[in-house]
Formats: C-alpha cells, sequence, structure tokens
C-alpha cells in the first residue's frame, strides 16, 4: 500500500517538476487557453490509456491502439459515405468496431496463446492494412476523409471551454478506477497480473479476465477515436500513427509494472498528463519532433529503471524488517 | 473413530511403472494425520489424486462414508476439503480480506460491486475464531512467508473445509513461523478440523501427529498410533531394508590422505547458511546431506561463483580463491553440475555439439572471431565417446535426449578441460538406473583422476555409495561430520533431522 502511493506521489512531483520547469520559461505556458489545450491532449492518450491499464494489469500488453483508430475512423468515414445511418448508428458502429478489433487480440492472445506483443505487433499491421484497403479512394487517390456532419463535429467542441473530450475522459477514469477497486473484475485483473497460477488455483476465469481486458481497449479505443475524429472534422489512413507509444508511456510513467499486477487508472492519469504537459511544452519550445521521441524514450526507460531499483529497495527493507522482528 | 476421508485400494501407474500399489490412508475427525515416505515413495502422487489432480487407475475414496469421485480441485473444495500448497498461492498485491474471498467477494445487494465492510468483517471474524495475528486490510505482500501461509489457510476454512491437507507445509518457514503453524495445527484440531501432514521432518511428525502413514516406494508400509511413534521404528519403515552392505544402508568411509585440494572457512551467506567450514583432500569425493531446504544448494552455488556470499574464504590448493563470476571459475578448473538440469543445465534447443562446446570455447582455436567448427566437432565426439552419450549424434537437440543422456551431455562438457574441483547437486534425480551407474562410474573415474567431487544427494543410497566423508547440513549449519568408520542410512537421516541433538 505504502509504495504505491509513494509511488504515485513521485510521478506526481515529476508532473509539478515539469509544469514548473515549463512555467518559469514561458510566460505562454500557464494560460489557460494553454491548459485547456493539454488537458484536451491528455483526454484522447488518457482514454485509452484507462483501457490500457486493465491489459498491462494483467502483464500482458496492447501495440494495436494506434492502429485500431484508423480502423474504427475509415468504418465510421465509410458510412457516413455511403449510408444515410443516423449519426448515432455511425457512432454505435464505431464503438462495435473497436470492440470486436479488441476481442479479435483477446482471442488470439487467450485461445491461440500467441504472447501478447507478437499478436497485437501482428494486428497493428493488420488493422492498419485494413484501414487502407476500405479507405475511400477518388481516382485511385486516398485522400482524407471530411465527416462534417453538423450533429457529429459538435462533439468536438464543449461547454464553457471545457471540451466534452475533457469531461467524457473524467467520467471514463472514474469509472475506471471504480472498476479496479470495488468489481470483482477489478480484482481479477490484479490477481491475474501478480500471480497466475494462484489465481487459477482460487477459481478465477484466467483467459476471460484478460478477454475482457482486451475488449476494454478496444471500447476506450473507439470512444477516443470519435472524439478524436469529430475534432479534426476529418479522419485519414494515418490518423493514430504512433498512438500506441504515447499511451504505453502514460501507463508506464504513471506506475503500471508492465509485469502486471501493480498499478491503475489513477496513476494512468498522471502518467499522461506529463506526458501531454511534456509534449506541449516541447512543441512550444519549438524542439523538433525527433528530439521530442528521443526525450520521451529516454524518459520512460528512466521510469522502468527507477521502478525496477526502488521495487527491489522496497522489497530488501520489508524483509530486513521482517528478520529482525523473527529475531526479536 | 469418526472417519472423514478413506482412500482405498489406491492404484496408480506412470507409463507402465506402478507408483502406488494398493495404497489405504483414512484421516478421523479432529485428528492431526502424518504422511511420511522418501523421495519417490509416492506421497504426492497420493495426494494429487485425492485433490484431483491425478485420476487414479483403480480404488476408491470415501468422503464421511460416502463414496466419491474427485475429478478436479473444485471436487474437492467442495466436499470440504482445502490444500494448503506447497508453492504459495496467495497474491502479494491484494490484501488479506481479498485474498481470502478472492473469486467469491460478497456484493452489495446487486450492484456487482464488492462490499468491502462485509468483507473485512467476516476476514476479522474468522481471524478472532482462531486467533491469528493478522488484519483483514495487510497487503499479503508485505507479511512474511509464515503468516502468508496462515492466509491460506484462512482461505481453506472460509469455504468450511473440514480437511486442511498440508504439502510440506513448513519447507520455507523459520522457526518462529514454523512454531506459529504448528500452534495454529492444535488449535485447529481443538476445532475439530482434520489435517493430513505430508512432512520428511521427522520431529515435526512426531511432535504434531496422532497418526502417521508411512509409504515406502508406492505401498504402505505402516500406520503408527501417537504412542508408536518412534524415531528407530519410523526411520526402519522408511528405508525398510536390514541395514545390509550390498544394498547401500551402510557404508565403511575411507580416510583419504592425499593433499588438500579445497578448504572452506567460515562460509557465510546471511539468511541462507552460516559458518561453513570444511576441507577436501584431492581425488576425494565429499557428501553433503540434508534435508530439502538445508542450505546446500545454495552453499554450492557460492563455491561455484554462480551467487554471492556474505564473507569467508576460500582456498584452492592453497591458493585463495574469490569466486566473483562463474567465467573466473571454470578457469580455475571448476565445473558444476546444477540441481535443476532441465532449467540451469544445458540449452535443450541447442545440438549436444553446441551445448558441450559452450562453456570449451576458450579451448577452441579460432581464426578472427570465427571459431573452428572442426575443432568443436572432434571436441563433441571425444566426449560422446568417452561418456556414451546415446544416440551418439553431435547434431541431436540435447532437450530430445533422455534425461539420463542429457545429464551426460552436461557432465560430459566439464571433462574436456582440467578440472580441479566438479559440484554435483543431486545428479541423479529423475534418471534411469541404468544411467545412474553409469553416472556414479563417471563420477568414481574422476575421483580416482585427482578431482575434488562434492556431492549434494537427497538420495540417501547415493550419498552413501559415492561420498568418502560425509557432511550433513542442518537450517544452514554443518551439523555432523561421518569422516571414518561405518555409517548407515539413518545415521544420516537422524543427524539431517535434528535428533541427534534431542532423541526421541
Amino acid at each position: 500500500m505504502k509504495q504505491s502511493i509513494m509511488r504515485k506521489l513521485i510521478s506526481l512531483g515529476m508532473l509539478l517538476g515539469l509544469v514548473i520547469a515549463f512555467a518559469g520559461s514561458s510566460r505562454y505556458f500557464l494560460t489557460s487557453g494553454n491548459i485547456i489545450s493539454i488537458f484536451r491532449d491528455v483526454s484522447i492518450v488518457g482514454i485509452i490509456g484507462v483501457g490500457l491499464t486493465f491489459v498491462i494489469l494483467t502483464g500482458g500488453i496492447d501495440l494495436s491502439t494506434g492502429s485500431m483508430m484508423g480502423l474504427v475512423g475509415m468504418v465510421m468515414a465509410n458510412i457516413y459515405q455511403y449510408t444515410l445511418l443516423p449519426i448515432p448508428l455511425m457512432l454505435l458502429a464505431g464503438i462495435a468496431v473497436g470492440i470486436i478489433a479488441g476481442l479479435f487480440n483477446g482471442l488470439i492472445v487467450t485461445r491461440l496463446h500467441v504472447p501478447e506483443f507478437i499478436a497485437t505487433l501482428s494486428t497493428m499491421g493488420i488493422f492498419r492494412a485494413l484501414t487502407y484497403i476500405i479507405a475511400i479512394k477518388k481516382n485511385g487517390l486516398i485522400t482524407s476523409q471530411p465527416l462534417k456532419a453538423v450533429d457529429f463535429v459538435w462533439l468536438g467542441g464543449g461547454v464553457g471551454g471545457f471540451y466534452y473530450v475533457i469531461i467524457v475522459f473524467i467520467l471514463m477514469a472514474v469509472a475506471g478506477q471504480i472498476i479496479l477497486k470495488y468489481t470483482s473484475f477489478g480484482t481479477n485483473l490484479y490477481a491475474v497480473g501478480s500471480n497466475v497460477k494462484a489465481a487459477k488455483l482460487s477459481g478465477i476465469n484466467i483467459e476471460k479476465t484478460r478477454l475482457l481486458a482486451y475488449a476494454a481497449v478496444g471500447f476506450c479505443v473507439s470512444v477516443a477515436t470519435i472524439f478524436q475524429t469529430a475534432r479534426m472534422q476529418n479522419t485519414t489512413v494515418l490518423i493514430g500513427t504512433g498512438m500506441e507509444f504515447n499511451v504505453i508511456a502514460a501507463v508506464v510513467v504513471g506506475g503500471c509494472a508492465l509485469s502486471g499486477g501493480r498499478g491503475d487508472v489513477t496513476g494512468t492519469l498522471i502518467g499522461a498528463l506529463f506526458m501531454a504537459t511534456l509534449n506541449n511544452g516541447i512543441y512550444k519550445f519549438q524542439i523538433s519532433t525527433s528530439y521530442q521521441l528521443i526525450i520521451k524514450g529516454t524518459i520512460i526507460i528512466c521510469v522502468v529503471i527507477f521502478d525496477s531499483w526502488y521495487s527491489k529497495r522496497m522489497a530488501r527493507i520489508t524483509k530486513e524488517q521482517k528478520r529482525s522482528e523473527a529475531s526479536v | 473413530m469418526n472417519i472423514m476421508l478413506e482412500a482405498k485400494d489406491i492404484n496408480k501407474s506412470f507409463s507402465g511403472v506402478k507408483v502406488l500399489k494398493d495404497v489405504h490412508i483414512e484421516i478421523a475427525k479432529g485428528e492431526v494425520h502424518a504422511l511420511m515416505g522418501e523421495n519417490g515413495a509416492g506421497k504426492s502422487t497420493l495426494i494429487k489424486i485425492l485433490t484431483g489432480a491425478y485420476t487414479k487407475d483403480s480404488g476408491s475414496i470415501f468422503w464421511k462414508g460416502k463414496e466419491v469421485e474427485i475429478s478436479s480441485l473444485r471436487d474437492c473444495q467442495n466436499l470440504g476439503m482445502a490444500c494448503i500448497y506447497q508453492e504459495l498461492s496467495v497474491i502479494p498485491v491484494l490484501t488479506v480480506a481479498q485474498n481470502i474471498y478472492l473469486g467469491r467477494e460478497p456484493k452489495i445487494g446487486k450492484t456487482g460491486f464488492i462490499d468491502y465492510k462485509k468483507m473485512n468483517r467476516m476476514t476479522q471474524e474468522l481471524i478472532d475464531n482462531y486467533e491469528f495475528p493478522l488484519k483483514p486490510t495487510d497487503m499479503a505482500g508485505d507479511l512474511g512467508i509464515g503468516l502468508r501461509q496462515l492466509i491460506e489457510i484462512l482461505k481453506g476454512l472460509s469455504c468450511d473445509a473440514e480437511l486442511l491437507i498440508m504439502d510440506e507445509p513448513t519447507a520455507s518457514l523459520s522457526g518462529k513461523e514454523a512454531e506459529i503453524l504448528f500452534r495454529t495445527i492444535e488449535t485447529l484440531r481443538d476445532k475439530g478440523v482434520s489435517i493430513l501432514y505430508i512432512s520428511h521432518r521427522l520431529e515435526e511428525v512426531y511432535r504434531l501427529s496422532d497418526r502417521l502413514t508411512i509409504l515406502r516406494d508406492g505401498v504402505n508400509e505402516a500406520v503408527l498410533i501417537k504412542a508408536e511413534i518412534k524415531l528407530q521404528k519410523v526411520i526402519r519403515f522408511m528405508i525398510g531394508k536390514e541395514v545390509d552392505e550390498s544394498n547401500g544402508s551402510v557404508k565403511t568411509l575411507t580416510k583419504n590422505t592425499n593433499e588438500t585440494a579445497l578448504k572452506v572457512e567460515n562460509l557465510t551467506s546471511r539468511g541462507k547458511f552460516n559458518d561453513i567450514s570444511f576441507e577436501v583432500k584431492k581425488g576425494e569425493i565429499l557428501g553433503f546431506g540434508g534435508l530439502i531446504g538445508a542450505g546446500r544448494t545454495e552453499l554450492v552455488r557460492c563455491l561455484y561463483g554462480a551467487d554471492k556470499y556474505t564473507s569467508g574464504t576460500i582456498y584452492l590448493y592453497g591458493e585463495k580463491h574469490v569466486p566473483g563470476s562463474t567465467k573466473k571459475s571454470i578457469k580455475k578448473g571448476f565445473g558444476f553440475v546444477p540441481e535443476d538440469r532441465r532449467g540451469e543445465g544445458f540449452i535443450p534447443l541447442l545440438s549436444v555439439n553446441k551445448n558441450i562446446a559452450v562453456t570449451n570455447y576458450d579451448l577452441i582455436s579460432k581464426k578472427l572471431m570465427a571459431i573452428s567448427s572442426k575443432e568443436e566437432l572432434a571436441m563433441c565426439l571425444s566426449s560422446i565417446e568417452k561418456i556414451d552419450i546415446r544416440p551418439p549424434d553431435p547434431d541431436k537437440q540435447v532437450g530430445l535426449l533422455s534425461g539420463g543422456n542429457q545429464q551426460k551431455v552436461v557432465i560430459g562438457k566439464w571433462l574436456m578441460r582440467e578440472l580441479k574441483v566438479l559440484i554435483v547437486d543431486e545428479p541423479t534425480a529423475g534418471i534411469d538406473v541404468g544411467a545412474k551407474d553409469e553416472i556414479y562410474g563417471l563420477l568414481q573415474a574422476l575421483a580416482r583422476s585427482g578431482v575434488v567431487i562434492i556431492l549434494v544427494s537427497s538420495d540417501l543410497q547415493e550419498l552413501l555409495r559415492l561420498s568418502d566423508r560425509i557432511l550433513v547440513m542442518r537450517k544452514g549449519r554443518i551439523v555432523k561430520e561421518f569422516s571414518a568408520g561405518t555409517v548407515t542410512q539413518a545415521d544420516i537421516l537422524e543427524a539431517a533431522s535434528g535428533l541427534m541433538e534431542e532423541r526421541l
């Protein structure tokens, strides 16, 4: 318990340090406009992060989130272009595609016993390829596909300077945290990630738990896609490229152990805020994109090194306490 | 007597080999019933049949007088039996209460949300009932192994288990933790819970059990009541044979007077072993006896440089040797055959050829970076011939060989070097009799050529047969040395169980 709270304080501290550094070096950084823009950026990564937290808690990984976003967006664009379905149904179809894609990942992992990394690396390619195949072509050229219906693009807006996407993100994060802490599904996620054998002996359906976690990622990706496309008012075959990197980074910085069993949605929330702040700051400093990736990559490595050092240290300390207790 | 569980005429074979022959066991209400037997006597197989992990070939199981079929752990739990596993199945990231009610959490009405208040209250009631030193909200991961075991016991009790099966429950406990467990077992018994207690530690069985069933080679050897549980008697039933030189249950040791090859002084690794000092002469086979968890494997791993030790000194032919890395140890003439053959002994997907070469690349000539595959093959062929690996195919994957031949490859790679010390940890575990004899022959021939052999073995017959001298370890210390005169399996067992000090 103590360890997880400490870990959260550490990521909060990192976030705070970053905010102070950027605020000190740019007058523009702390303006309300910029802060809202950071939150808007956080939301897309964060919404997907809620689902990915579930998967990473079980010890899994999902690399296909970015491609999944492309696929969901393009399916919606096709429905918009070629059918007369009302917008709500188009959104439902998008969500269905997301869940199916997530279940597809989950089934490959749980039924065919393909390692998570390889399974989702493959579907990362497959989903992106499907996006190209169903992309709407004009004279053989793929162009960005407008999604300009009035009753759709309002989703990209907001009320009182607060974007809807931020509100939805907060709702989903709260729901995610409640699921983790107050339902047996949540407990099962921790159990599976921490000790599969023990979970099995306790009668938990391991495969179902993991499958549902992947489906949750699919659902979260589809929700994120709806808001992303509503904001851009179009979709392209390239939408979501590299998204998986940002999402995984957010979850890891937020304190989820990649080996499973440790972390929660509040951590991911902090992690997502950290990554978005970093993005924003780097962008405002006009550092080129390549350096951005170097900085982000380095931060991920540092966080993972820190985590493994920290857990070992904590384990040693508790062990020594045990020993001194035992010798008393 | 009110019999809870009775198993009658249980038979079980694995690939034609009978491991249980008409075995019978019965456990009465409110009794601690111990099950003992040497390694391979069939204890675990019997337990696995009772808990539904294996299916029996024939025989019947009765629960409270009614015949039952147990084909899964669920069946076993539904009847009211719970198994406390040797490998702990507690989940460290969850609280005590979450662990106990994992998979069957109480819910708030029909909302699907866990009722933590109720769950913690139910857990507290359980804890109070048995007076365990636990809190429902403690994180399991912050607790010691002993307390984690109590969680598991509570988990069993929370489903109203009337029979607890404990498989070597003290294997990883400290003395103090074991004491808490013993008291718990006594409390449980007083409350009418039956316990089937599997152990190879005589002193525990003596202390706890009301009755004792002894298995030997898959057959019921004896059922003893408390008054009959006497050291000599138990050992005689477990070993089964009359004391006789010819069957390896007794040996006359002879003193080796060569120069000292390896000397260890006050070697300590905190929490694993303490203050170990011994000497080994050139060409001597030194056997280490003791129970599992006595610290033997940890000790030899440190000697080889696979693990680090806290303090102490090692001398090799008078020269101080600090085994900083396995590479350094190998250069100095050490060889190591690990206990976990499959996990650490060889590389299953590589060929015999590569497996033998992999520790010996420093002996094979190279052109630039490229090794001479001709020499590599020659080395492999010579070792195949030396140790008679079958089939004699250098390209065969080692993972596909039989256990005996796999072990020969592991030993064979060391024969290519100029060895000074060969450490072998359980060299013939899971190996057929023929290959066993060949491996014994190899080790004895090596010793004759002047190599020091350090043997760790839980197989008493093997220990007696090979060793020139035997050190017995217990709880991380050397408690007894057998260096001259005759020694029997019973002597070693007595020393290993700590009964030398406190005779029954």
